[in-house]
């Protein structure tokens, strides 16, 4: 296996100048991304769990873990990680900041929310009577506000601009709040120049139907998860409507949900084949620190260092697979 | 030997005095953090808390339970600060205000884990604070009926009080016979449960007072001053008047040993507007004149604020 260092002048090709990407230590040249890991989590906690009196929140060791695998992303060519887990999932932006710094990685991170089941009672039963759910325009100005003034560290300031918004509706299919954090993370995108990164519940074409009814273009938009089983054959009909198709559990071999590696090798080669080269993102969804849920210690650099030198071997190209691991991710990740 | 936990020590109920029972330095909704809608400043904060705990203490106001639950915004470093500053006995709660309140992590839990949670946070400390909780606080979620989460939530509550002796405070009354029947299983004496709110606007018409007080357990009117007359009363105010003659009524029948007042004011609100006007004073300035009024004598006065109070909060393990 071959180590690519990472070239510091980065990628220059299909990047006009003037064109950013937000990250957490401020906006950066698009053309600086690199290879990117588009949906990675750094810290998650699931909500509550950093209240537990049984789970530990050391930063120090927090840091170094996360610290060591960034380190070890960025050995193996990675220069751009995105911490896809939005507002309220463990995000720890000042912890970020001195990742980024220390490790020389840029990192990404996310606003946005969701499921329904992982939001706040503040969003869900809110002191009022009724009790109504918060609509699609508070969630669009609350998200919004992540990117225009910055990401909240809560009640104590707000830092740097979110660099995607993010949000996922329930397996068992798309409730009526998430459908409003759809439309508000769509109009966020609309209004930022963001994009946006959905996890679909029970039918992936319908929740991205959701965000492209707000008029937002298809081309903002990644529509993850897509090599669970149950995505069936959603891939191509994403692809066909010009959205990014998230193949995103590279390196996940073992869960009867999902495809294995040598599943999504077929499925990335036969959307390569019907032309859609251009709308393939590999992600690997692992979690760099978990607390309040399993550990999923797969390395961030398993799509560039195992599963596309695996994707060559079957006949991707190298063209193609540049295309995939940087030119894909810098289309979706800069801001319009 | 009565002890009392307060986030400052452990203490005898002795020292107590005038307990406000059921209050909030600042509550907020879960997920109310993230909007800035609501932050304050910590001057702001403090700005707003300090004189109303110094008015308390004037008043003779000695010791101030927060019922602000795990999720809510519960600052117990800041509750320490506050208690050394002022001279006020801070009690703190573990628990959470309702199944609607507990976020994901503790919404998916056992009723065991939870249980491990609420005995440790009373008899080891909360977070990193050093400061143990005096209180456990359950409630009924939106929408007027017990939820699955909620009586999982009792329960655990209703094994760590059997556990640790600490009492149980809940938000609502209503649909009170799932708890009743959740802690008898437990093994748990109704007298070390403080049924609460059973007197705001919205929900004493559908609290079953009598049949709470047959069953033993105490009954709180702890939304003392949330009065219609106010200039912009919330949804579960009440007339004056009314909640006052409800009250006097309960005590003419000869549950004074039984019940508990307090105004569950926020200091300064953390997730809400809060509510203009209502301060944890009310109860020196409006609440005991009110009452004395209404005919009640010193001596039950005493009972409601003094005695009812320390007899509730001491650790009965």
């Amino acid at each position: 296996m071959s180590h690519t260092p990472p070239v510091a002048a980065g990628d220059t090709f299909h990047a006009p100048t003037g064109q950013t990407v937000n990250t957490v230590l401020g906006p950066i040249p698009a053309s600086e991304l690199g290879v990117v890991a588009v949906h990675e989590a750094l810290l998650s906690v699931i909500p509550g769990a950093q209240y537990a009196p049984d789970i530990s929140m050391d930063r120090t060791e927090i840091f170094e873990i996360l610290a060591g695998k960034l380190a070890g992303f960025r050995e193996h060519g990675g220069r751009t990680i995105v911490d896809s887990t939005g507002m309220f999932h463990g995000r720890d932006v000042k912890l970020y900041e001195a990742l980024s710094r220390s490790t020389g990685v840029h990192i990404v991170a996310s606003t946005g929310m969701g499921p329904e089941e992982m939001l706040g009672g503040y969003f869900l039963t809110p002191q009022t009577n009724p009790p109504t759910p918060w609509p699609a325009g508070k969630f669009a100005d609350l998200f919004s506000k992540e990117v225009t003034e910055g990401m909240v560290v809560p009640r104590v300031e707000r830092r740097g601009a979110a660099g995607l918004v993010t949000t996922t509706a329930a397996r068992t299919g798309m409730t009526p709040t998430e459908e409003s954090l759809f439309r508000g993370a769509a109009r966020t995108s609309l209004k930022t120049g963001i994009p946006v990164s959905i996890r679909f519940g029970a039918d992936a074409l319908h929740d991205l139907d959701i965000v492209l009814d707000e008029e937002l273009p298809a081309d903002r938009v990644l529509v993850g998860g897509l090599d669970r089983k149950d995505a069936d054959s959603a891939a191509l009909g994403v692809a066909g409507r010009g959205a990014f198709v998230g193949i995103d559990n590279v390196g996940l071999n073992d869960h009867a949900g999902y495809l294995t590696d040598h599943d999504r090798a077929e499925l990335v080669l036969g959307l390569v084949k019907a032309g859609h080269a251009d709308k393939i993102i590999l992600s690997g969804n692992s979690i760099g620190v978990a607390k309040g849920q399993p550990d999923y210690d797969l390395p961030f650099s398993h799509v560039v260092s195992t599963f596309v030198p695996f994707l060559k071997a079957h006949g991707l190209s190298d063209e193609d697979a540049r295309r995939i691991l940087v030119d894909n991710p810098r289309n979706l990740l800069t801001v319009r | 030997m009565t002890k009392v936990n307060t986030v400052l020590g452990t203490i005898p109920a002795e020292e107590l005095e005038i307990v406000a029972v059921h209050e909030h330095i600042g509550y907020g909704m879960p997920g109310s953090e993230l909007d800035t809608t609501w932050w304050k400043s910590p001057e702001q904060a403090y700005e707003e808390t300090v004189p109303k705990l110094r008015k308390f203490r004037e008043n003779g106001g000695g010791t101030f339970v927060d019922a602000t639950g795990i999720c809510n915004g519960r600052d117990v470093d800041y509750y320490k600060s506050l208690s050394a500053k002022t001279g006020v006995h801070i009690v703190a709660c573990t628990g959470f205000v309702g199944g609607d309140t507990a976020l994901p992590h503790f919404s998916r839990a056992t009723v065991d884990y939870l249980a491990k949670v609420f005995i440790h946070e009373i008899t080891v400390g909360i977070g990193n604070t050093g400061a143990k909780a005096g209180v456990i606080k359950v409630g009924v979620s939106r929408g007027g009926r017990m939820t699955d989460l909620d009586r999982r939530i009792y329960r655990a509550a209703a094994r760590a009080a059997v556990v640790t002796g600490a009492p149980i405070l809940t938000h609502l009354a209503i649909d009170p016979e799932p708890a009743v029947t959740i802690f008898n299983e437990e093994g748990l004496s109704l007298d070390r449960v403080l049924f609460g709110h059973a007197d705001d606007g919205l929900n004493a018409p559908i609290t079953p007072h009598d049949w709470i007080y047959e069953q033993g357990g105490r009954i709180g009117f702890d939304t003392f001053g949330y009065d219609l007359e106010l200039p912009d009363p919330p949804f579960w105010g009440r007339k004056r008047a009314e909640r006052m003659e409800h009250f006097v009524n309960l005590v003419n029948k000869g549950y004074a040993d039984k019940l508990l007042v307090s105004a569950d004011a926020n200091c300064s609100p953390l997730g809400w507007p809060g509510v203009k006007g209502h301060t944890i004073n009310y109860i020196f300035e409006d609440m005991i004149p009110d009452m004395r009024t209404a005919g009640i004598d010193d001596a039950t006065i005493k009972l409601l604020l003094e005695d009812n109070p320390a007899e509730f909060l001491s650790l009965q393990a």
